[in-house]
């Protein structure tokens, strides 16, 4: 095709789109790539919790920071209508220190050994109801500490130092944007209320399988689904409102870019499109010619585009501070496809301009 | 199949009310087969415009033109294109040829515009570059070709779908007169060969004598009709 052709023949200035269009698509695919990467840091733990529904207390708003539930209400939560299983969660932020002296923060999860709530241990082994001590680490903690299973780890909460002994690894990712940690649930009490007694919450929140759980309601709680209770995670929101911005203005300036720069591609060929006009070519038939180039054209950006983000996810995860950037094939097939349609989108300008050519033109004559 | 070219009462006005400008009135001509006329007069005579209607480039506003007893104008775009694609080969001023293709590739556009089968349309092309003397520069880019070349590029470009009308607009503008004459006479050779009708505008006298007829124009009407002085000596 015609179209192709003059790219080949015009490498120069064809390469040059080719870069804007690939510094683009690279920016609105690390843009994807960091909205993908905060969601997993927000809440992936939440995500991966093996349950269909979760229950706060009616009081939290839906926030697990926020939520305290007794033990009657969590027996309650475990009758709901619907519900086959049920595992009590509790929730709390306790600091550590980094294989670099910094302090960070980690967040203990309570939970009972042989309830849907246990997570998968992935190295080591798992808690039995003797390891008051012990805790399931998560993969990020342990690199972020430079611990291995068998390691012991200070933490430090409420003015106490606590020292665990890390039996197993997990891979449940982060929860409130710090590594995930499974302590029993007596332990996380220990943490939390100073394993009073009686008289303090039983959990945070419960986990719930079954069906139809979302929506109902007993005393003192609620229970939603998972992606609701994920888009309450505290920040989320605002987090992903802030990406999702980012990600449309880069579509759109990317389509305008490119769309501007095919323009005046065609401003300048106007003489050569008044000669295929005078000579019977249809408008289709011309703006065909330029949609293919820009499709080949950023085909090529994206070519490069993608292998350069994928080489730079790999070289931000060896950082000892991992960026929070994450992709999926997902990102890449929808990024790329975007692209592609808001640069086609962009080629209207042309389209405009080609459909004002006169063929008259090709005779030396105004329009 | 031979090509009948009428020509009757053709009128075109620019504007309206004090600003009009006629520039064609009532001309009126017929053509024979295979016949090569040249359109001359002096600027603004009108010359182009009516190369222009009878190309299907400018709608006339009276009168009518008649190709094979079928009406021109008057019909929509897409009709006009199919019509210049289909009917009319052009060929027009230096440097209109696509500069980022070969000269094999110029001639292949309006094959790729008519639909012909690919491998049918190079071996037309292979074909009309030979007849032109341009085998050796059929791979050359549009700009590396002189000329002259270039103009020979543009009359194989314009015979490329089997026109049956050739219109050619100042072909020798940016020649000097011994190149000038061989296009002239290369373009006179290829429509006499296929029995089409050609009709070429051009300032330059000497060339028009090469037609078969020379049609004078002046203030857009044709003024005098005559036969080309120097018509016998292009090479049969």
């Amino acid at each position: 095709m015609i179209g192709l052709l003059e790219i080949r023949r015009r490498k120069v200035q064809f390469a040059l789109i080719a870069l804007i269009v690939t510094l683009i698509s690279y920016l609105v695919l690390m843009i994807n790539g960091l909205g993908v990467g905060l969601n997993v840091l927000a809440g992936s733990a939440l995500k991966n919790f093996d349950a269909d529904a979760i229950a706060y207390s009616d009081r939290a708003g839906i926030s697990v920071i926020r939520s305290e539930l007794s033990q009657e209400t969590v027996d309650a939560i475990g009758k709901t209508p619907g519900a086959e299983e049920s595992a009590a969660i509790g929730y709390v932020a306790a600091n550590y220190r980094r294989d670099d002296g910094k302090v960070n923060s980690a967040a203990f999860l309570g939970y009972d050994p042989g309830t849907i709530g246990e997570p998968k241990t992935t190295g080591g082994r798992a808690l039995t109801a003797e390891d008051r001590d012990g805790m399931l680490a998560d993969s990020s903690f342990l690199k972020a500490a430079g611990l291995d299973v068998g390691d012991q780890v200070e933490i430090t909460i409420r003015l106490e130092r606590r020292t665990f002994t890390i039996v197993g690894e997990i891979d449940e990712g982060a929860f409130f944007f710090q590594p995930a940690v499974y302590v029993l649930r007596p332990t996380w009490d220990a943490m939390k209320y100073g394993g009073s007694g009686d008289d303090t919450p039983a959990a945070s929140i419960v986990l719930l399988k079954g069906d139809d759980l979302p929506g109902k309601k007993g005393e003192g709680y609620e229970v939603y689904d998972k992606a609701t209770a994920f888009a309450n995670i505290e920040g989320v929101s605002g987090q992903q409102s802030t990406v999702t911005s980012l990600r449309v203005f880069g579509y759109l300036i990317g389509a305008l870019v490119i769309g501007v720069f095919f323009y005046v591609l065609t401003l300048q060929k106007i003489p050569q499109i008044g000669v295929l006009k005078a000579i019977g070519a249809s408008n289709l038939f011309v703006f065909r010619q330029i949609l293919l180039q820009v499709v080949g054209i950023s085909l090529i950006g994206l070519a490069i585009s993608v292998p350069l983000a994928m080489l730079t996810d790999a070289g931000l995860r060896r950082l000892p501070d991992a960026v929070p950037i994450a992709f999926t094939t997902g990102t890449f097939v929808t990024t790329a496809a975007l692209l592609l349609v808001t640069s086609i989108v962009g080629t209207a300008f042309s389209a405009r301009q080609v459909i004002k050519v006169d063929p008259i033109i090709a005779l030396g004559q105004q329009q | 199949m031979t090509t009948t070219l009428v020509v009757q009462g053709l009128e075109k006005t620019y504007g309206s009310g004090d600003d009009a400008v006629r520039a064609v009135r009532n001309v009126s001509f017929e053509t024979r087969p295979g016949e090569f006329v040249a359109l001359v007069g002096p600027s603004g005579s009108g010359k182009t415009t009516l190369l222009a209607m009878v190309g299907g480039l400018l709608a006339p506003t009276g009168g009518r033109i008649l190709v094979n007893d079928r009406e021109v104008g008057g019909t929509s775009k897409r009709d006009l294109a199919r019509y210049r694609r289909e009917m009319i080969g052009f060929v027009f001023q230096a440097n209109n040829l696509l500069p980022f293709l070969t000269a094999r590739e110029n001639l292949l556009v309006p094959a790729i515009l008519g639909s012909t089968d690919k491998k049918e349309a190079g071996a037309r092309a292979d074909r009309l570059l030979e007849e032109l003397g341009l085998t050796k520069r059929r791979n050359a880019l549009a700009t590396q070709l002189s000329g002259g070349e270039r103009q020979r590029v543009a009359i194989a470009r314009a015979l490329m779908n089997d026109p049956r009308l050739v219109l050619v607009d100042e072909p020798t503008a940016s020649l000097d007169s011994a190149r000038g004459r061989q296009v002239v006479e290369s373009l006179i050779q290829e429509v006499r060969s296929r029995d089409v009708l050609g009709i070429m505008v051009t300032h330059d006298m000497a060339m028009a004598e090469l037609a078969d007829r020379v049609l004078e124009m002046h203030d857009g009407e044709i003024r005098e009709h005559r036969a080309g002085k120097l018509a016998d000596q292009v090479p049969k």
